[in-house]
């Protein structure tokens, strides 16, 4: 399993962002679904590294992350795409694809070939020597989610990675996941439910820090049967619960 | 998603070292940096060749001479900002390293700026003095980055530079107040010594906040 977390919980002040949370999880791709401020960014910024849990216990592609040289090889075997990307206006996107690459310690020989199919993937090709202060947002997000495929991560975290990507691109991002599910674990955090019902084999869904609910979007479409309101059968699954949470 | 990169977009293999040093110095506005360096250097000639240092009165000469290396040591602190936040800091054992080098490289370049600014001029004090001064603001600064974030690294310098500006005026004996101590006073580089290892070692350690930040 390449992620396997026990009662794992993390504060901020008073606030319990995650609230033990089980979860355990291997190759393929897995969807955190829930409203704003369910605690998907936390939890996620957990399994990236950037933050501490405050109590419970993580095992990240079988290596405890609290070690400072396990954490390293972790982090090397992770590709992660924030929520809030960060840029340097003047990289082109190849500069910026190489750079990440270049830190998560790939062969040199192997960069550009990787930065080239990375850049490809994410179908900025044609804006490879473009300034990423001259690109669209949508264009932004997807030179993050070039950075975070390149060193082929056996983890990849993605956090609203669709936001800003247009329907077209959306619908090529599903794809690009599910192909990149084949042999690693990818982790999408979103509240667009369409993009779980498409891409992933499996979703949890949080609401106040908690898993809600944990199965297939075929079971979560289940639970909306006769309840809950949307328009689509997912998002009747997904009303239901929430609604059943909140109860 | 299938284009094809034009045969010249594509860097060919390289050394990662030189590669990956550029392209970090590149996202910290190294070659800004150095102008503003630059800016300080001129700006210190100006002061030291027309009648604004008089060399009658140390404490005078020495508040004026503060405000350009607070300058020069502001830039340094700002310069250690990370641009590409929580994606960068989940890479490799690579970053620390960067991020030390980058810190020590702009030091170096602060005081030989200065250095060649007083080229000619009469710098109260010597240039030992001044190298002691720079790196101690310096050190402030890139504590003052870890703990605020780089944006606001220039908030610690410059505060430092306020009450050392008083001291200087007060006459304070204190070691921490370097500024306002003689090049030959072994607390005053302790202290300032210790600020910039200080720095230095929490910038490259755990790089400068980020908002949002906390790990």
């Amino acid at each position: 399993m390449n992620i396997e977390i026990t009662d794992l919980t993390r504060r901020f002040g008073r606030t319990r962002a995650v609230d033990c949370v089980d979860l355990t999880t291997g190759t393929g791709v897995f969807g955190l679904l829930g409203p704003n401020g369910a605690g998907k960014t936390s939890l996620l910024r957990m399994l990236a590294t950037v933050i501490r849990p405050s109590s419970g216990s993580m095992r990240l592609l079988e290596q405890d992350p609290a070690g400072h040289g396990p954490r390293r090889e972790i982090r090397r075997k992770l590709g992660y795409l924030p929520q809030n990307l960060g840029y340097y206006p003047g990289f082109t996107v190849v500069e910026f694809v190489e750079y990440f690459a270049l830190l998560k310690e790939m062969p040199p020989r192997q960069v550009p070939r990787a930065v080239a199919a990375a850049v490809e993937r994410v179908g900025l090709g044609d804006k490879a020597k473009a300034k990423l202060r001259t690109l669209s947002g949508g264009m932004l997000r997807r030179a993050g989610i070039a950075q975070a495929i390149v060193n082929e991560p056996e983890l990849l975290l993605f956090d609203e990675p669709t936001a800003g990507l247009d329907p077209e691109q959306r619908v090529e991002f599903r794809s690009l996941v599910r192909e990149l599910g084949q042999r690693s674990t990818v982790v999408v955090s979103t509240h667009l439910v369409e993009d779980v019902g498409a891409a992933c084999a499996e979703v949890a869904l949080m609401h106040q820090g908690r898993i809600a609910f944990q199965g297939t979007p075929d079971e979560l479409v289940a639970r909306g049967a006769g309840h809950g309101t949307g328009d689509a059968p997912l998002e009747r699954g997904y009303s239901a619960v929430l609604a059943a949470a909140r109860a | 998603m299938t284009r094809t990169i034009p045969e010249a977009d594509l860097a060919g293999p390289r050394r990662t070292g030189p590669r990956l040093t550029r392209l970090h110095l590149m996202s910290r506005q190294v070659p800004g940096a150095l102008t503003v360096l630059a800016c300080c250097a001129a700006l210190l000639w100006i002061v030291l060749h027309t009648h604004w240092i008089r060399g009658d009165d140390h404490a005078a000469d020495q508040q004026i001479l503060l405000l350009i290396e607070d300058g020069a040591a502001s830039v340094v602190a700002v310069a250690a900002r990370n641009p590409f936040g929580e994606s960068e800091r989940t890479t490799g054992r690579l970053l620390p390293l960067l991020r030390l080098g980058a810190a020590l490289l702009l030091s170096a370049a602060a005081v030989g700026a200065l250095v060649l600014g007083a080229v000619a001029g009469r710098l109260p004090g010597g240039w030992f003095e001044m190298l002691r001064d720079v790196a101690g603001l310096a050190g402030a600064g890139l504590i003052t980055a870890a703990a605020v974030g780089g944006a606001l690294a220039w908030t610690g310098p410059l505060a430092y530079t306020v009450v050392a500006e008083f001291a200087l005026m007060e006459d304070w004996q204190t070691p921490w107040m370097w500024p306002a101590r003689p090049a030959h006073d072994l607390g005053a580089w302790l202290c300032a010594g210790l600020a910039f290892a200080a720095g230095t070692a929490v910038i490259a350690a755990r790089g400068p906040r980020e908002t949002g930040g906390d790990s």
